[in-house]
């Protein structure tokens, strides 16, 4: 009897052993292969992604709704107290709009004068945001459209306002995006009016830091803060927040989007982006500052790193 | 299989309900629960309610579920549910794949074996052993990604999220075994080969 309790302890069986053996080298060959060529794995993330979520939604969807109504009705006992302070911002408003309207002809003046036109190429398509990444440790969201609707990686995501984050992993039906919060975002701004350069490097809370910026003196608690061309990663221009100053006297960005309601988004077509054909290529100027001769062979360098897994 | 035959015969007097807790439809339907309650936990995990980043990290229900299950039945939890399971979870929840799906697949193992002996001493032993896999696959996963140079997220949370983890291990034993009747097995159980569990 003994003999037989053995035998059949501490899975001794061999096949046990072996069919252990064989799921721990395939789950550590999957992880090694994500480190080391990450955009194809990442890929087949979207893939699974793209297979589960899309299918939970039926579901999802109904529950969400009705939290956020519960959510709704708490706030409507301090519906007088909104009241009143939606009384004094409209008083305020109104002030403002008048101002609006006059700037708004003045524009029309002098955009008639100069001959300009908005670029038609910036045009937009609204997604539903379908799940959030589930972890804490990443901040993403998930929306319900894909390569089917044209979507690419690297396309900004906006909200009514401000930019929200910027598309990373395109699946058929769905693609994530990669928020302004997460840990693994950097995204190049300028800060107006004094036209400092910085980055916003996302650090997983809810106001982001603003990294290497050149002189912070320049800079004030409420200065706005826009995207920038450089890179060619986003289009120019696109709000991203304010400046805010923390108790640390760290500078942070107040973003514009409405993180707290995140229901649509908007993610703008931009036909400009250079695309990223190969995996692990990176986005290079056209011409290398320091390079005598324009290079004859591409100019894609094997980087090694997908940066945002 | 005849040699074991006999035991059997010793304890099939037992009742009824014990060998129907044992039969193989309770075991496979059991681990098709274990399916189940991944995806209510996916499910869960990926509704967009909190798209602010939150300073609360929540416990990590799945891999306390499996580490329950692997200490008290391990047959409801083979390592091929444990492995697909983790590793969809690793890519649902936008994790890097396969790292850890791997260390709770080689914890769980290691606590199937623990869990023979844990079963005859007190609740607080099965606890404590559960705390400590977790512990030491939580400190190799943030080394192997620290090595590696991933960021793998802030420290204070990660303390939250074991913290979360290990205190909401007795709710999960305790609504397995009230709800879906995940007990721990006596000494001189026998599934329905005759075998002993």
């Amino acid at each position: 009897m003994a003999s037989d309790r053995n035998a059949q302890d501490d899975f001794t069986g061999p096949l046990k052993r072996l069919l252990l053996v064989v799921l721990a080298l395939s789950l550590a060959g999957i992880f090694l292969l994500w480190r080391i060529d990450s955009p194809r794995v990442e890929r087949f993330r979207a893939q699974v992604v793209d297979a589960v979520v899309p299918r939970m939604d039926w579901a999802m969807a109904p529950v969400t709704a009705s939290v956020r109504l519960v959510r709704d009705f708490q706030s409507y006992q301090r519906l007088y107290e909104q009241n009143e302070e939606l009384r004094r911002e409209l008083r305020k408003m109104t002030a403002w709009k008048e101002a609006a309207l006059q700037l708004e002809q003045e524009n029309a003046r002098l955009r008639d004068l100069n001959n300009v036109r908005l670029d038609p190429r910036l045009t937009f398509i609204t997604a539903v945001v379908l799940a959030d990444s589930g972890s804490p440790f990443r901040q993403s969201v998930l929306i319900n459209v894909g390569s089917r609707d044209g979507i690419v990686d690297g396309w900004a995501t906006m909200d009514g306002i401000g930019l929200v984050g910027r598309v990373s992993g395109v699946g058929a039906n769905t693609s994530r995006v990669i928020l302004l919060t997460d840990a693994t975002s950097r995204i190049p701004a300028e800060i107006q009016p004094s036209g400092q350069r910085a980055l916003i490097a996302g650090d997983n809370t809810s106001a982001p830091p603003i990294d290497f910026l050149e002189n912070p003196d320049l800079v004030r608690p409420g200065d706005r803060i826009v995207t920038t061309g450089d890179g060619e990663v986003f289009p120019p221009g696109l709000l991203i927040g304010q400046v805010a100053e923390d108790p640390g006297g760290r500078l942070r960005v107040r973003l514009a989007a409405d993180y707290e309601r995140l229901e649509f988004l908007r993610v703008l077509r931009d036909h400009g982006t250079r695309r990223v054909d190969s995996p692990s290529s990176l986005i290079l100027p056209e011409e290398l500052p320091d390079a005598g001769v324009p290079p004859t062979a591409a100019p894609d360098v094997v980087s090694g790193d997908g940066g945002d897994g | 299989m005849p040699a074991s035959r006999p035991q059997q015969h010793l304890t099939w007097f037992r009742g009824t309900a014990e060998m129907a807790e044992n039969s193989p439809a309770r075991l496979w339907s059991m681990r098709a629960t274990y399916f189940g309650l991944a995806f209510v936990v996916f499910f869960f995990h990926l509704l967009p309610l909190q798209i602010m980043p939150s300073r609360i990290a929540g416990p990590d229900i799945l891999t306390v579920l499996t580490f329950a299950w692997a200490l008290r039945r391990p047959s409801y939890v083979p390592m091929l549910s444990v492995a697909v399971v983790m590793l969809l979870a690793d890519f649902l929840f936008h994790r890097p794949p396969g790292l850890w799906a791997l260390l709770v697949l080689l914890a769980a193992e290691w606590l199937k074996v623990r869990g023979r002996h844990v079963r005859e001493n007190t609740f607080v032993a099965e606890w404590i052993t559960a705390a400590t896999a977790l512990f030491v696959i939580t400190v190799i996963y943030r080394v192997i990604l620290a090595v590696l140079i991933v960021t793998p997220g802030m420290l204070s949370l990660w303390v939250m999220q074991y913290g979360m983890t290990v205190a909401v291990y007795p709710l999960v034993a305790a609504i397995s075994y009230l709800a879906l009747g995940v007990r721990r097995s006596t000494p001189g159980e026998y599934d329905h080969t005759g075998r002993p569990l």
